[in-house]
């Protein structure tokens, strides 16, 4: 009895609220990810609502699923980058401070691996890159959700700043909408910095 | 990693302790307070503004079978595909189709099954469209929850698949493509136990997803000219009467279609 009335409770506590979706207007700096980190978009976004994590933030074109620029905004030792999805059965993969660079793809692809609950993730071309004005690395990646059969590619930017993760990152279905959006995501992620409190 | 919506798998997960009672009965009558406001009203088909079928009869529209997935729904939402269920109402659903293509006016090409790399194409094609059709649903259908630069005149009502659209088999020799999808998830006894003891709480929960989409596309540019989508859709697909009924649901408002009455009465002249 109590496990179904928690089940129902459950269910309803993670139908989608009713989203505020706002408007990110072009050329003035918006923080995200309730976090310091800044960027200026030189075209309109919309911020959704809804969070796939605690620190992070997810603006879109068309929907989230169609064209997805994540803001990870100071994720902390032992926090995933993503919202668990079973703590107990699934745990996700945490974030430590101690990671390379290098171990930040592995980390993403693992937390994908696990969240979405296939084996269709690929992580493609690692390189250095300067991301938020520290060194970091870019990285290139592919999935395919098993929830719609979509293959989407991705592109993320990551350091690790003060001991803490900072990361944005583009996906997008393969056809058509990858190509489409790429190129206004990384101008967005190009504008990335860490501004100072009480600026 | 686009935002978790509906059930987390982490349902499986539902264990209680005593401590935890007080917490999720206060979190029960926060959800019965917020359910307890009037639902958002959904619109369920949209036209590209300016869009019209061409009158003439002449367009050729590419139609291929109804995409097709049914299985039964968890307790926590899970999808559980059911392979003889599918089959069936793959059956009833094409058979349905036969039967209302004549009730379009227009030209239609029914494409066969291709086989391999162009199988693989129209396959992501169709996910490509459901996705698109979804996120319609979503960020347009949903007022409320429109996205805000999808809000201004003119911008109404703009998504596409994109000009590869070109490439799925057979689009070289049409003018449109007319896609169909349908996803029926039964609930399961755990499902509908769930939603009981959650009506009681004021809580709504639903049990069983029944969506349908049907797109009209631009075969040159894969701009999406007319949508009809609904995620709580009639007819049992299992049933040839009820494939029949979600046939029409699908097609119904189909831009150029010849009303019903018409093709009776036209049926009753021969």
């Amino acid at each position: 009895m109590i496990r179904t009335v928690t089940a129902a409770a459950l269910i309803a506590l993670a139908t989608p609220a009713i989203a505020g979706n706002t408007l990110v207007p072009a050329g003035v700096p918006a923080a995200v990810a309730k976090s310091t980190l800044t960027v200026t978009p030189a075209a309109e976004w919309n911020r959704l609502g809804a969070r796939p994590g605690r620190a992070a933030e997810t603006w879109t074109l068309d929907g989230d699923t169609l064209n997805d620029l994540t803001f990870y905004g100071g994720i902390e030792t032992g926090q995933p980058i993503v919202r668990e999805v079973s703590r107990k059965s699934k745990p996700l993969p945490h974030f430590s401070s101690t990671m390379l660079p290098t171990d930040l793809p592995a980390l993403l692809e693992a937390s994908y691996r696990i969240s979405l609950d296939t084996p269709l993730v690929e992580i493609g071309t690692v390189e250095p890159t300067t991301f938020a004005g520290a060194s970091g690395v870019h990285f290139t990646y592919s999935f395919t959700n098993p929830a719609d059969d979509v293959r989407r590619r991705g592109e993320a930017w990551a350091a690790v700043i003060d001991r803490r993760l900072y990361m944005a990152s583009f996906e997008a279905p393969a056809l058509h909408f990858f190509d489409a959006g790429i190129e206004g995501a990384r101008k967005v992620v190009a504008t990335a910095k860490l501004v100072p409190q009480g600026r | 990693m686009a935002c978790p919506d509906g059930d987390p798998a982490g349902i499986g997960g539902m264990f209680m302790t005593r401590r935890l009672k007080r917490p999720v009965a206060a979190a029960l009558w926060v959800c019965a307070l917020g359910f307890a406001a009037p639902a958002m009203a959904q619109e369920k088909s949209a036209t590209r503004e300016g869009f019209t079928l061409p009158a003439s009869a002449k367009a050729r529209i590419l139609l291929f079978r109804p995409r097709v997935r049914v299985g039964s729904q968890s307790t926590g939402g899970m999808f559980e595909p059911n392979a003889d269920w599918t089959e069936q109402s793959k059956r009833n659903l094409v058979t349905a189709l036969g039967a209302a293509q004549n009730k379009l006016g227009h030209t239609i090409v029914t494409a066969d099954e291709p086989v391999g790399p162009a199988a693989a194409t129209l396959a992501a094609y169709r996910a490509l469209f459901a996705t698109v059709a979804d996120a319609v649903i979503t960020y347009q259908f949903f007022p409320g929850n429109r996205l805000p630069t999808k809000k201004r005149k003119g911008a109404a009502f703009a998504w596409t698949l994109g000009p590869g659209v070109r490439d799925v088999p057979g689009a070289a020799d049409a003018d449109y493509i007319l896609f169909l999808d349908t996803e029926d998830q039964f609930g399961s006894t755990g499902r509908k136990v769930a939603q009981l003891f959650a009506a009681g709480l004021g809580v709504g929960i639903t049990s069983g997803v029944h969506s349908g989409f049907a797109g009209l596309v631009d075969a040159r540019t894969g701009d999406l000219l007319w949508l009809n989508a609904d995620r709580q859709m009639g007819g049992d697909v299992r049933e040839a009467a009820g494939a029949a009924k979600r046939m029409a649901q699908l097609l119904e408002d189909f831009p150029g279609s010849v009303p019903a009455v018409k093709v009776a009465a036209a049926g009753a002249a021969k």
